[in-house]
């Protein structure tokens, strides 16, 4: 099937009345959730998961998609208004964009935001379909050697790119791999680390799991110091940019989605190094540098469109590999699973109405975006000032309820509560729970991997390095981690990851 | 050593580790060209193990920050109280047990007050709760539990 006929499947499945609406509702429930400070993307769509239980697959990965977006971009406001970034990518905003908020420029900074991110949207879901069939192509040519390479470079990303130091964020990516090993062992049958409860035989279920360590764990935390949290909202005032605005925006915006569609087909985690180098290179070829970090609209529209377009593209490993780029994308999975979908090169070939389905619905979520949030902009900016001793009892009971409806099983209650404290701790002890996350997906797929190579290598482990696609993914990891270990870069690193906890 | 930041993680990942491998090495261990069930767990949690002595001997010879403070009331409270919604969601059905959740947790904050307005307010959002989750959504949970009379 070419991309034009494609594109007209897919435009077809996500136009049905009831498809375009839950793409609706799942906007604006993500924006509406995604808003309250305190809850990042993970939290967002793992409380709003058990909205899409009941829907046909095809609604619900519409809905689903459109929460993702919604509740990115609900990220956003919160750190133009509030000065909070709801997750590492955007912190880049709080710099220039909290900054325009306090000259009472709130207004512009969000509509910079939302047209950057449409745009941004807009360009990378054209490259989803162009580039998705392709790779999908490719990735069915790949050995389980090649795809072992590729989980282990995704991981070594994550781990780059976490905040907080390297040795820690390695110890949370194993800590996720022997908590994915819970369960049955898909090849011998044999039960690993259930201490005979028939409740952990299917394994930990992984939205239980992020639920409770960013969801949960975030309640927790911020309830530790309730009287310093006595944040301020900026008011929103005019909104539309005006026609200097919009000279200084364009380029910005084009060169943002640049990066961030390249940058985000990366596995691990394009989308935080698309934000940070679209600003950074903003900064360094503006003619007006000093304005920079002092509510530079350039600041805004660039990072925001980087972000948006790495978002997007970042669907391209999972699509066609199966492999999560964030942990965000590794929920995206985890929440497919339980809609019965594998996410893997099969998925074109077999399901192409929901392959297009989604890929259209990205787009019409990204118009309904731009549509929904610039009028609705005073609504999110109430809703961020709900105190939070109202909102984290309505959290604890959304988070509980979303997870037992999962199985319908009080188990993964108590498994959430459990990781709640496990992620509290976390906090605690200043490690960055996104590795364990990424590897608690990964970590499974990699001994499946290693597993199969093995066996049709005969234990021969230099595979990995005669196969010139696993070398060449391996040389690049490699690079990676001398990369981070040369001083230039250990103090770029340090400077960009500090801010985003 | 005082308890630090890298003290605590290092304990946690060497115990982790420790307690890991020392499971899997009951599981059968195969050959590389055919893996058994406990390969990779001893693999992983060798490494586990390893990390957190190295974490402990960075604490050991940089030091690490303390860890703050904690507050106790709000990490009893709250995992106690999602543990009792886990007990009663059959038993009392959805609304009531959302609304035991929803005063419960808000008993964790340190500006928790009781007041007719805050109580009604929680009556009304378990209301919209169960209208939501179960009318509306169609999720398999009941409204009255077994622990009610008048239930089914």
């Amino acid at each position: 099937m070419d991309i034009f006929n494609g594109l007209m499947l897919g435009l077809s499945t996500a136009t049905t009345l009831s498809n375009f609406t839950y793409c609706f509702f799942g906007v604006f429930l993500g924006t509406a959730v995604g808003v309250l400070p305190g809850l990042g993307p993970i939290a967002t769509i793992s409380m709003l998961l058990p909205f899409t239980f009941g829907l046909p697959v095809d609604t619900a990965l519409i809905m689903l998609a459109g929460i993702f977006y919604g509740s990115q971009y609900g990220g956003s406001t919160t750190a133009i208004l509030m000065n909070l970034p709801g997750e590492a990518s955007s912190v880049v905003t709080t710099l220039d964009g909290h900054e325009m908020a306090k000259q009472g420029k709130a207004g512009r900074a969000l509509a910079a935001a939302a047209i950057g991110s449409f745009f941004a949207g807009t360009v990378g879901t054209l490259f989803i379909a162009v580039a998705a069939p392709v790779l999908a192509g490719l990735a069915l040519t790949f050995g389980p050697a090649e795809y072992f390479s590729l989980i282990v470079l995704g991981l070594v990303t994550s781990m780059v790119l976490t905040s907080g130091s390297l040795l820690t964020a390695f110890g949370m990516a194993l800590l996720g791999m022997i908590f994915g090993m819970v369960g049955t062992d898909i090849n011998s049958g044999f039960s690993r680390y259930t201490f005979g409860s028939a409740n952990l035989l299917d394994g930990l279920d992984f939205v239980v799991i992020a639920t409770g360590v960013f969801g949960l764990g975030d309640v927790l935390a911020n309830l530790q110091n309730e009287h310093a949290r006595a944040a301020s909202v900026a008011p929103v005032s005019r909104l539309y940019p005006t026609r200097e605005d919009w000279r200084r925006m364009t380029a910005p915006i084009l060169r943002g989605t640049g990066i961030g569609v390249a940058l985000g087909i990366l596995p691990g985690a394009g989308v935080l190094l698309a934000s940070f180098s679209a600003y950074a290179m903003e900064k360094k070829i503006s003619r007006r540098p000093e304005e920079f970090g002092k509510g530079a609209i350039e600041g805004v529209a660039a990072p925001e469109a980087a972000n948006n377009a790495a978002a997007q593209t970042c669907f391209i490993p999972m699509l066609t590999l199966g492999l999560p780029g964030t942990a965000t994308m590794a929920l995206m999975i985890g929440a497919l699973v339980v809609q019965g979908v594998q996410p893997g090169p099969e998925m074109l070939t077999q399901q192409p109405a929901l392959f297009w389905g989604l890929v259209v619905s990205m787009w019409i979520g990204n118009l309904l975006l731009l549509l929904l949030n610039l009028p609705l902009v005073g609504m999110w900016a109430k809703l961020i000032a709900v105190p939070y001793r109202y909102l984290f009892p309505l959290i604890c009971v959304f988070t509980a309820i979303g997870v037992y409806s999962i199985n319908n099983n009080v188990f993964d209650v108590y498994l959430m509560a459990l990781f709640g404290l496990l992620g509290f701790f976390f906090r605690k002890v200043g490690a960055e729970p996104a590795p364990l996350i990424l590897a608690l997906i990964l970590g499974p797929m990699a001994e499946e991997y290693l597993r199969r190579t093995l066996l049709i290598s005969h234990g021969d482990a230099t595979v990995f390095f005669t196969s010139p696609v696993s070398l060449g993914i391996l040389a690049i990891t490699v690079l990676l981690l001398m990369s981070i270990l040369s001083p230039h870069f250990r103090k770029v690193r340090e400077e960009g990851l500090q801010e985003a906890d | 050593m005082k308890a630090t930041q890298d003290v605590a993680l290092g304990v946690f990942f060497a115990a982790i580790g420790i307690v890991a491998g020392a499971i899997a090495l009951t599981y059968p261990f195969g050959t590389p060209s055919r893996m058994g069930p406990g390969f990779f767990p001893v693999i992983i949690s060798v490494l586990m193990t390893v990390t957190g002595m190295a974490v402990l001997l960075r604490a050991y010879r940089a030091g690490s920050p303390a860890i703050e403070p904690i507050t106790w009331r709000s990490v009893v409270i709250i995992p106690l109280m999602i543990t009792a919604f886990g007990l009663t969601i059959d038993r009392l059905g959805l609304p009531l047990a959302v609304l035991l959740l929803v005063v419960g947790t808000a008993a964790a904050s340190v500006k928790f007050e009781l007041s007719w307005k805050a109580a009604a307010g929680a009556a009304i959002f378990s209301a919209i709760c169960a209208l939501l989750f179960v009318k509306v959504l169609g999720l398999p949970i009941p409204l009255a539990g077994s622990w009610l009379p008048f239930s089914g």
